[in-house]
């Protein structure tokens, strides 16, 4: 079957409406017929065109007059109640289209936002966005923050974790090793625009990915691996002797 | 969370199908393709079309008709005569119908244009994210552990003190004259 884009408007060209009205006549019957089968359902549709003075029918004229008896049976309300014709039809497609759509960007730019705070957290800069960016953005880190106070109370509460009860363990242990260092420390993770603190996002961003796999590290071993280690034998090489006591 | 993948287009036994919750599902999608298909045959090839559905629990009843469902019906119930249309006036009225259902029709097809725009987007930015998952503190909340939470809680909130300061930045640059006042009295504008 060939896939053009129909042009949704009124073909002029006599021949290929004739075969368009057929093709999607016989279809939409078969669509019919199949909606019946698989629900279970009683239904009938009636098509006027201007090829024919009597109306095509399914599933008949009997089986149609009796569907139709039984549609006016009802109240009135129940009728009208999802009755459409093709403008009500059509702005009720343009809502919901509108709903999904709205919802789409909204999601889509969580996601955008959430690279750029990632990003962020690697020092690139914010010089690039707008006010709008910038609010969209400080929204993301207000959720993100929410969720990781959320998850510090949690995990502070013993609750149990998605990983073995060891990790908690461990976790706490970890804690207690590190709270009095971090006070010491509070230049470390600053993120900003000047030069020299703009050195030590990089020993930040450095210490993060030396960290990726061992959970474990205090700040001890993040010392060691940082700065430059002259213990090493083979650098002893190069050195001049009188260095070495 | 976890994105639920659709199985796609399914051969189907033309039977009624058993699971209550399948059969739900597949009238409502198949009842809306359906009004969607004798929409469609109404505005290519100027046809009137009624269609009477009954939902699966018999509490419903569903009906798409054009002009109207309560019009066709009547006719095809043989109770009036088929519409007489060729007066100017009837014409008139009937040419401004097509006219606004044309621009609804239209509406709605750049709206589902943009949402399909919108859908990839967010497909390359799941992409993006399912390939980047390397370092730790872009892994999901619950698998860090004490001292990643607080270091990432710092972290997150000095960024947040960042993106504060360079609104307020953009913020002046924006407005330079909220300081100096009348800048754009009347004397003062050239003109």
């Amino acid at each position: 079957m060939t896939r053009k884009k129909v042009k949704l408007a009124f073909i002029t060209n006599d021949s290929a409406r004739k075969a368009t009205f057929k093709k999607r006549k016989k279809g939409l019957m078969k669509k019919v017929s199949e909606l019946s089968t698989l629900c279970g359902i009683e239904a009938c549709a009636i098509i006027y065109s201007p090829y024919d003075t009597s109306p095509e029918v399914w599933p008949n004229t009997m089986g149609a007059q009796r569907v139709l008896a039984e549609f006016k049976r009802m109240p009135e309300m129940e009728q009208s109640k999802k009755m459409v014709n093709q403008e009500s039809f059509i702005r009720q497609r343009i809502a919901k289209a509108s709903e999904q759509l709205k919802k789409q960007s909204k999601e889509n730019r969580e996601k955008e936002m959430t690279e750029v705070m990632y990003q962020g957290l690697t020092g690139k800069g914010l010089q690039n966005l707008n006010l709008g960016d910038l609010n969209d953005l400080g929204w993301v880190i207000d959720q993100n923050l929410k969720e990781v106070y959320k998850r510090i109370e949690a995990v502070k509460k013993g609750a149990s974790t998605s990983s073995s009860s060891s990790a908690a363990a461990a976790a706490a242990a970890a804690s207690q090793a590190v709270a009095p260092p971090m006070e010491q420390k509070p230049a470390v993770v600053e993120l900003g625009l000047d030069p020299m603190q703009r050195t030590q996002t990089e020993w930040f961003t450095d210490w993060m990915n030396s960290n990726t796999s061992d959970q474990h590290i205090g700040y001890g071993h993040a010392d060691e691996m940082i700065l430059p280690n002259f213990n090493d034998n083979h650098n002893a090489n190069v050195w001049p002797n009188n260095f070495y006591p | 969370m976890t994105r639920k993948i659709s199985k796609g287009r399914q051969w189907v036994d033309m039977v009624k199908i058993k699971k209550a919750s399948n059969l739900g599902v597949t009238f409502s999608k198949r009842c809306a393709g359906l009004f969607k298909k004798a929409s469609e045959l109404c505005t290519l090839c100027g046809a009137e079309i009624v269609i009477v559905i009954f939902s699966p629990d018999g509490k419903n009843v569903f009906s798409f008709g054009h002009p109207s469902v309560e019009t066709l019906v009547e006719r095809f119930l043989g109770r009036n005569l088929p519409p007489p249309n060729n007066d100017v006036h009837n014409q008139q009225i009937v040419a401004r119908k097509e006219a606004s259902i044309h621009e609804l029709n239209t509406k709605l097809m750049n709206l589902e244009g943009v949402l399909q725009m919108e859908k990839n987007r967010g497909e390359s930015l799941r992409e993006i994210r399912k390939r980047s998952d390397v370092v730790w503190w872009e892994s999901p909340i619950e698998e860090l552990n004490l001292f990643q939470l607080q270091h990432l809680k710092k972290a997150l909130e000095i960024l947040k003190k960042e993106v504060e300061k360079e609104a307020q930045m953009v913020n002046n640059n924006a407005f330079p004259f909220q300081t100096l006042g009348s800048a754009w009295t009347p004397p003062n504008c050239a003109r």
